[in-house]
């Protein structure tokens, strides 16, 4: 029996299409996993559902209601409740009064009957409370009850997150990310609780998580977005072992023999390193992101640094380059110790970082952008260098830089770092919504940038062109390192990167009953997730199941679907 | 809980008790200061819900005092109604106004609802207190004149009975003040305070904003107004000038200053309001060690605008917030030491 059903959904914000076309089917009592890379537009697909935007065109149906104009407080009164990938308790109430927010909202309290504390208030205000406490103490969550919620680290937010969810008695619990910052021992605890939530709770789930292992132990059924499209819909083992997917996790297989492409420049591997990172750890906030991540980068060499989403890449380069405080570790950076120096001492010693998004400004002309570089150098600097880098850049020096294409920008502030002669160049997603060709051509210019003397180190998504390009790679995994080797080595043993991020050993979730949508689901599971019949009709069911020998829920869900069908 | 509501009533009494004595022996200026401080206070109280506890900003509540006290003043001047009507007109009509205030507010945030409220404020300043076209409801350049007014059909002149009118305003200050506290805890105030906290959160989790955000605005149009009402009662007149455009500035900056979400911060900015510019005037200028000084009105909204800054540095959650926090720090720590637990009410 489909709970909800979306159709068609599409999204555009401004020239991007966020998503496209999408459709996607959900049952009671399932957990369906929506996976993909950053940018392929899960979380617009979820708010979309949870009616914090609106699509452009599409449909939903929840319960056969239509969503398409309800507003998001209405969907929740149907049975929605969500959770939040940058976390959205209400930090100045306490646990206990978070959840019980949720249940007056959806209750009919009378605003001026509650200020008098009438006895309607009282007596209802008594009941929520007892309620909130009863859900705390299944979550495990009973002693930060009178805590406030900004004072509790990350990961209990997130539990109190879905515990008040979980308050307003939901039947679809939308969950964003829940395992955002959370290492591989969380994660494992955590799908334990998704199980214990389902059972105890009896509701469906849509998990969106960047962490396949997660993803993959948890769901019955996943769906893959790529660029706002459904790239792949399966069980979560087919899932896997699909060449789309992990072709979309890991950008194509490059075409290029290995053999070839082992044109390092030798670098000295006595050569003391340039940059030598230890133990370092960081985070924002109650959430630590990475902890201990030890790398080196010796000069003129590139280094990439891959992994899946989340996994701490780009706060480690935050930390290195002054942009965020380490908590722990040291950062050495040309001999000299750089840990917790503000970002513009560090960039004098010749560090530069060019930030996920490019750190340009939209505002100045090509030619401007490149002479801030001044600034930093003390004199004024000849920008030649950069238009003999990027022939293309010249012809454009008038043009301001916000109206430059994705590509464009990313030559601006790659020409622009080199202005500065540094040292090291440290880049963060570079391909990050540029089309193949454009990437490749900025590949190149990482090579060039080796050829000159200068080391990089890179953060990428595109694994393939990165591992091509960098002569050592570190794969991260929950915020510190889980490999590091050669980039050929990793290359060749491409099974080992793609367990980094698609997961390793799962177990596939029990099935049985087919359904409508050919997504398969525990006929069990479904009896605790049965629809309100009246008795004289459960009792038929119940007749007929015996006499066919097969579980209730396996015919009441055959009869729901002959219905749903008509 | 009822205990803690005991508490509050008790406290609420008291503090009535002794509000009400204090400008017994006050000259006529200083009585008249008393009633402008509790009009005040409601202007700020309004913040307290507003600001302090549903998160939105507004620039326009001195104009809703002004819609409250114009309202009451040509009810009593044209239809010579009992006062008590009067007042109920300018909440009603304040209320409405903040009705279609909020309006704006489900769509704005932060800055851009900032100007927009500034823009209500100066147009309602400028083009309809000031207005030839609005003279029904201005009662022309002079404004309406309340000399005599009668409230309960007791005689309710301006100056002679400056104290009856201050007893008033102050006992329904309490009461108004001693319903936002409650509010505060209660399940309608917790549902506010969901949208100061995360509007996305609270709309997700079934709260109705469009209703919230409105009620806030229309309830705190009210309070601003109720205060307003009773302006014509204690100055005998309106005019434009106490509701303008920097009135509402006032009221946002010393709402802060003292501590947006707590309720007595109100009573305290109402009276430095009132208070403090008299004082100066009177007593700003003489000689010390052998120097003349003279400090004018001009000096208080410089001292504001210092005492802001250094309170935000010092103070950031105000000036009674920060007090009741280290005093209740102090009695935990203490309470510690003894080994006995401590009730925080």
């Amino acid at each position: 029996m489909t709970m909800l059903r979306v159709r068609d959904m599409t999204v555009r914000f401004g020239g991007i299409v966020a998503l496209d076309g999408i459709s996607l089917d959900l049952n009671r009592g399932e957990i369906l996993g929506l996976i993909g890379p950053n940018g392929a537009g899960k979380t617009t697909l979820f708010n979309c559902i949870s009616g914090v935007i609106h699509p452009d065109r599409g449909s939903i149906f929840f319960e056969g209601h239509s969503l398409v104009y309800a507003p998001p407080h209405v969907r929740a009164r149907f049975g929605i409740a969500r959770t939040f990938q940058n976390l959205q308790l209400w930090g100045s109430m306490t646990v206990e009064e978070n959840l019980v927010v949720p249940m007056d909202a959806l209750g009919r309290r009378n605003t001026f009957s509650d200020a008098l504390y009438l006895p309607f208030s009282a007596y209802a205000e008594r009941a929520s409370r007892e309620r909130a406490r009863a859900i705390l103490h299944v979550l495990e969550l009973d002693r930060y009850a009178r805590t406030l919620a900004a004072d509790l680290p990350a990961g209990i937010q997130r539990r109190v997150e879905i515990a008040r969810a979980l308050a307003m008695r939901p039947r679809l619990l939308l969950l964003d990310e829940p395992a955002a910052g959370l290492d591989a021992q969380e994660t494992a605890r955590l799908a334990e609780l998704l199980h214990a939530v389902r059972q105890r709770f009896h509701v469906s789930m849509l998990l969106v998580d960047h962490d396949m292992s997660l993803v993959l132990r948890v769901c019955d059924y996943v769906y893959v977005l790529d660029f706002g499209k459904l790239l792949a819909r399966g069980q979560p083992s087919a899932i896997r072992s699909d060449p789309k997917v992990i072709a979309a996790y890991l950008g194509e297989e490059s075409n290029q023999s290995t053999g070839e492409t082992t044109t390092v420049v030798a670098a000295p591997k006595q050569a003391a390193p340039l940059l030598e990172v230890k133990q370092l750890a960081a985070g924002y906030g109650g959430l630590e992101v990475i902890r201990d991540v030890s790398l080196q980068v010796r000069p003129g060499e590139v280094v990439a640094c891959i992994g899946a989403n989340g996994a701490g890449k780009t706060t480690t380069l935050r930390a290195i380059s002054g942009m965020i405080h380490p908590r722990r570790g040291r950062v050495m950076f040309a001999g000299i110790e750089v840990t917790g120096r503000s970002a513009e001492r560090i960039s004098k010693l010749g560090l530069i970082h060019i930030p996920e998004g490019r750190g340009l400004f939209p505002r100045l002309t090509v030619e401007d952008t490149l002479r801030l570089v001044s600034n930093t150098a003390g004199h004024e600097v000849d920008i030649t260098p950069a238009f003999q880098l990027f022939p293309k850049l010249r012809e454009r020096r008038r043009q301001l830089v916000g109206t430059l294409s994705g590509g464009e920008q990313q030559m601006v502030a790659m020409g622009r770092a080199i202005l500065s002669k540094p040292r090291l160049v440290m880049i963060d997603e570079m391909s990050q919504g540029l089309a193949p060709s454009v990437v490749q051509q900025l590949f190149e210019i990482i090579r060039v940038f080796r050829d000159e003397g200068i080391a990089v180190l890179l953060v990428e998504q595109f694994v393939e062109s990165a591992l091509d390009v960098a002569d050592r790679a570190y794969v991260f995994e929950h915020g510190s390192i889980g490999l590091s080797g050669a980039a050929v080595d990793l290359r060749r043993d491409r099974k080992l990167v793609a367990g980094s991020y698609l997961g390793t050993a799962v177990e596939t979730p029990a099935m049985a009953a087919a359904n409508g949508n050919e997504h398969r689901v525990d006929p069990a599971l479904m009896e605790i997730v049965s629809v309100r019949v009246p008795a004289k009709v459960k009792r038929a069911l119940e007749q007929r199941a015996e006499a066919e020998g097969r579980p209730t829920g396996a015919v009441a869900i055959e009869l729901l679907e002959k219905v749903d069908r008509q | 809980m009822t205990s803690r509501l005991m508490v509050r009533v008790l406290v609420t009494l008291v503090a009535f008790a002794v509000l009400a004595r204090i400008p017994v022996g006050f000259d006529v200026g200083f009585k008249f200061d008393s009633g402008l401080a509790v009009i005040w206070a409601f202007g700020l109280l309004s913040l307290v819900l507003l600001t302090g506890y549903v998160g939105q900003i507004s620039l326009c509540q001195a104009t809703f005092a002004g819609v409250g006290a114009y309202a009451a003043g040509m009810m009593t001047a044209t239809f010579h109604v009992d006062y008590i009507v009067a007042v109920a007109v300018g909440v009603a009509a304040a209320f409405a106004l903040g009705i279609i205030v909020g309006l704006p507010a489900l769509r704005l945030h932060g800055i851009t609802l900032a100007i927009v409220t500034l823009g209500i404020a100066l147009v309602f300043d400028r083009y309809v207190f000031q207005d030839h076209a609005f003279e029904w409801f201005t009662g022309g350049t002079g404004g309406w004149s309340v000399r005599e007014a009668s409230m309960f059909g007791l005689q309710m002149d301006s100056s002679k009975h400056l104290m009856a009118a201050y007893v008033v305003l102050l006992a329904l200050f309490c009461l108004v003040g001693l319903l936002m506290v409650n509010l505060h805890d209660s399940g309608a105030g917790r549902r506010f305070r969901a949208i100061r906290d995360s509007e996305l959160a609270a709309a997700t989790m079934g709260v109705d904003l469009t209703r919230y955000k409105l009620l806030a605005f229309g309830m705190s149009a009210a309070i601003a107004g109720l205060g307003g009402a009773f302006y014509p009662l204690v100055a005998g007149t309106v005019s434009p000038q106490p509701f303008w455009l920097f009135t509402s500035l006032q009221f946002a900056a010393i709402a802060v200053l003292m501590g947006v979400r707590y309720v007595p911060a109100a009573a305290l900015g109402g009276a430095f309001m009132a208070f403090v510019p008299d004082v100066l005037t009177r007593f700003g200028h003489g000689s010390l060690f052998g120097h003349q000084y003279e400090i004018s009105y001009d000096w208080f909204q410089i001292a504001v605008g210092v005492l802001l800054i250094v309170q935000l540095i010092a103070l950031p959650d105000g000036v009674w917030g920060d007090l009741r926090n280290r005093v209740r720090h102090a009695r935990s720590t203490v309470g510690a030491l003894g080994g006995r637990r401590v009730k925080v009410a």
